[in-house]
């Protein structure tokens, strides 16, 4: 890969006989949108989880911007963001007041902080509830904006999205495509999990199929589609599912 | 350390904005306080009214009976006739009424026996009889006067001394046997001073703090709760700062509150004196470190709020048994033994030397060391027990 700005090398974590990743390789461009795709315990919230340097793996190790999750986590701390699958918000704080206080957790001044969160929260059309009322107060589409307005928070240089759409609806959807696909444009590398197939299709240049804590596939969804006939005429959703089965999964 | 003081600062906001943790912390404590001082106030002072009849307006010794009376702490006095009297009596308006006769200050001066009644509705209760044995003990000290006097005048007379120049000796006798009693009585205590408050006032202060180790504890696991932990974790703040952050916020609420407790303590029961004050404050400040390094600790061990909610509760009943906050521990016994593993043993032991026997930051030494100790080697633990391995995916 040309320009990898996280590249990703051979992870394992297991937790006591279960292997959650096992083994994962890969790399995201520069500026890229990568889409992680998998059933429900795959090992993708734990892949995000070892990324964003929560959980340290057994194994293997992950370099963002060229430095080594193991040895200079701090660092990469300083350049990710991250959007997670539950809402993680003080509820009992105003949007405002949770995007300033994760913008000063982010090493940003007061002031920087005030103006990061006002651009943020007008970006994602939240300037008029900003600083009137709790964030529990807010609709579910209204608290996820505020969920991915603060990993903006500090100007991070990579962001990883779990699931940042599940439960809303079309318009906070529709707005947050527009936003992410507005920070790839400005250089912004994504890593997305999602379980709306034509979400992945929509945005991701390249999509990486986990199962069982393994990438099972990797490629862009158009070749993804070819593999299994016209890619015209099947979804990713039908390749999910020749890929992973039809069994249900917890 | 910035993000550390903004962690801090908001927890104390988060803290004041809670209802239910400002009324556990800061109200209870001043609710058990009350019923402590109705319970035990009133042993530290006797407060009284004596309702008297004096017949004998004017007169010398009369005059002299009530002004000894009215120095008394805790004595009220109120005049009334006799018919008032009588009839407040009859009403059960009163339970006494103390009546000096008409011949009172007369028949003393001329030698003759007078006589103070008492007259009450039953035994008068316990509170009069306390005041008619302090009336009879005035009574006797003007009789014995007025007999010295009268002795006096009668060796004397005959001698050539004036009037003036007896009084004059006479008062000197008085001063001089007033000052240099034959008898002297002395109170001697042995350990702490033995009243209900100075005993148990320390521990209902300290145990408010310990039981706070339980929101100390629920802190982490409801970041962990939110989301907003590991969220936390993924930005610049180290978990050193988290942990500095809850510290710093959860120390200030132990001291805020102790503080407030011992600010009642010096208004209603006098236990302070500024200097003694100040000394306690640095032991609450010492003493609200470490309970908040234990909530710390919890807060490191537990993953759910029943988790941190019993362990906290199991942990800090513990500790205020084992402090003697409601029985006094005496020492060579096992529970004696056991005391000393509570951090509530330590802070109660100095608020009572300070309280008691007004003692100084240097011969507090031990718990102080004992206290600081304990919050440096939590914070160590608590760092080393922090783990965010939560779940898979």
């Amino acid at each position: 890969m040309p320009d990898a700005f996280l590249a990703v090398e051979n992870i394992r974590k297991s937790y006591r006989d279960i292997k959650a990743v096992d083994g994962v390789t890969f790399s995201i461009e520069r500026g890229e949108i990568f889409g992680l795709l998998g059933p429900n315990g795959a090992g993708k919230t734990t892949t995000i989880r070892i990324l964003s340097t929560i959980i340290r793996p057994d194994e293997g190790d992950v370099r963002i911007n060229g430095f080594s999750l193991k040895s200079e986590p701090d660092k990469i701390r300083g350049l990710i963001g991250i959007c997670p699958q539950e809402l993680a918000l003080y509820a009992d704080l105003s949007a405002f007041d949770n995007l300033v206080f994760f913008g000063r957790m982010a090493g940003l001044s007061s002031q920087e902080a005030r103006e990061q969160a006002e651009n943020n929260l007008k970006l994602m059309g939240l300037e008029e509830r900003a600083k009137k009322g709790r964030v529990d107060k807010f609709s579910g589409g209204m608290k996820r904006r505020v969920n991915l307005a603060v990993a903006l928070m500090g100007h991070p240089q990579m962001l990883f999205l779990d699931e940042p759409t599940v439960g809303i609806d079309p318009q906070s959807r529709n707005n947050i495509y527009e936003t992410i696909e507005g920070l790839r444009r400005k250089g912004m590398t994504i890593l997305y999990t999602t379980h709306y197939m034509d979400e992945a299709d929509r945005l991701c240049r390249r999509v990486a199929i986990m199962d069982g804590g393994k990438i099972i596939a990797l490629d862009t969804p158009h070749e993804l589609k070819s593999r299994f006939g016209d890619p015209e005429h099947i979804s990713l959703e039908t390749v999910f599912l020749k890929l992973t089965g039809r069994s249900l999964r917890d | 350390m910035k993000k550390a003081g903004f962690i801090a600062l908001k927890e104390i906001r988060d803290f004041f904005q809670d209802r239910g943790d400002l009324i556990f912390s800061l109200i209870l404590p001043v609710l058990i306080f009350a019923l402590m001082y109705g319970a035990y106030g009133q042993q530290l002072q006797f407060n009284i009214t004596a309702y008297v009849v004096n017949q004998d307006a004017g007169g010398q010794y009369s005059q002299q009976l009530l002004t000894q009376l009215k120095a008394h702490p805790g004595i009220t006095l109120k005049m009334l006739n006799q018919e008032e009297a009588d009839s407040r009596l009859e009403r059960s308006n009163i339970q006494m009424a103390v009546v000096i006769p008409e011949d009172f200050s007369a028949s003393l001066a001329a030698g003759r026996s007078t006589q103070i009644v008492f007259k009450q509705r039953g035994h008068g209760g316990t509170a009069n009889q306390i005041l008619a044995g302090m009336v009879r003990g005035e009574a006797d000290q003007i009789n014995r006067e007025v007999r010295l006097l009268n002795q006096v005048k009668t060796d004397l007379d005959g001698s050539g001394a004036s009037q003036q120049e007896i009084e004059i000796m006479l008062q000197t006798v008085s001063a001089r046997l007033e000052s240099e009693p034959a008898v002297k009585v002395a109170d001697e205590t042995l350990g702490a001073r033995p009243d209900m408050v100075s005993q148990f006032l320390p521990g209902i202060m300290t145990m408010f703090v310990l039981f706070a180790i339980n929101l100390t504890a629920q802190t982490l696991v409801e970041e962990r709760r939110r989301g907003t932990l590991e969220r936390l974790l993924t930005t610049r703040l180290t978990v050193g700062e988290l942990f500095a952050g809850k510290f710093i916020a959860n120390t200030a609420r132990g001291f805020v509150q102790t503080i407030i407790l011992m600010l009642l303590a010096w208004a209603v029961f006098n236990l302070f004196t500024p200097l003694s004050f100040l000394t306690a404050t640095v032991v609450a400040l010492v003493f609200s470190a470490a309970c908040s390094t234990l909530g710390i600790i919890l807060a490191s061990l537990t993953r759910s709020q029943n988790q941190a909610t019993w362990v906290a509760v199991f942990f800090s009943m513990l500790m205020v048994m084992l402090s003697g906050t409601f029985v006094e521990i005496s020492p060579g016994n096992l529970l004696y033994s056991l005391s000393k593993l509570s951090l509530n043993t330590y802070a109660n032991e100095a608020f009572r030397e300070i309280i008691t026997n007004q003692a100084s930051l240097g011969s507090l030494s031990h718990p102080l060391l004992v206290m600081s100790g304990v919050t440096a080697a939590g914070l160590i633990i608590s760092r080393l027990l922090f783990r965010v391995n939560q779940g898979k995916s």
